[in-house]
């Protein structure tokens, strides 16, 4: 029991709750970011309202590609981080 | 994604943050308020690091956009070796921060 009164499954609750929504706040902002991007490199021609077939593929392509390019960096971040903890623990830190 | 990081056990010390992104959570006496507050604060470290990736490695990397959905064999490479440079940049620059905060 800590001294506030409330026991540690409550605080582990809160720990949850605010890893949950941070890593919704994230995943919007992400999502965002990719619109933009997607936008910024494929769409240059106003000349219509629409989406041209050539548009769309690229789109298409930019979404899958820039979430394989996350999914690689989330891979060898979590590599690089746990080498970087490893070091530390060596360091006695 | 990143749970992992924060059940990492290691104490940070010496000068706050910049070399470590694994410790701040092995302390069982810490208040829960601080506690939380401190995970959270590492949580948006790590998230903005990770985006800040995101950024930087798609601009130095993804030269040809969009020929394909896949990454390229040199997109991969690159990325690998962008995420492996970046981590190697910020421990330089936290160990010359370290080392003029204490000539001070």
């Amino acid at each position: 029991m800590y001294n506030n009164g409330y026991g540690a499954s409550y605080h582990e609750q809160r720990l949850q709750q605010m890893m949950e929504q941070k890593q919704l706040r994230d995943f919007m902002r992400m999502y965002s970011n990719l619109v933009s991007r997607c936008f910024d490199d494929c769409v240059s021609d106003f000349n219509s309202n629409t989406l041209s077939d050539k548009e769309l593929t690229c789109v298409n392509r930019c979404t899958l590609k820039n979430m394989k390019l996350n999914e690689r960096i989330g891979q060898r971040f979590a590599e690089e981080n746990a080498k970087l903890m490893e070091d530390q623990a060596k360091l006695g830190r | 994604m990143f749970g992992g990081i924060l059940g990492g056990g290691s104490q940070k010390t010496g000068p706050a943050g910049p070399g470590g992104m694994g410790g701040g959570m092995g302390q069982p006496q810490m208040d829960p308020n601080a506690q939380l507050a401190a995970a959270e604060q590492e949580m948006e470290m790590v998230t903005d690091m990770f985006a800040r990736l995101g950024d930087l490695c798609y601009r130095k990397c993804l030269i040809q956009r969009y020929s394909d959905e896949e990454l390229t064999k040199a997109e991969s490479v690159c990325t690998d070796r962008c995420v492996s440079k970046y981590f190697q940049v910020n421990r330089e620059v936290s160990e010359k921060l370290a080392k003029l905060s204490q000539t001070n």
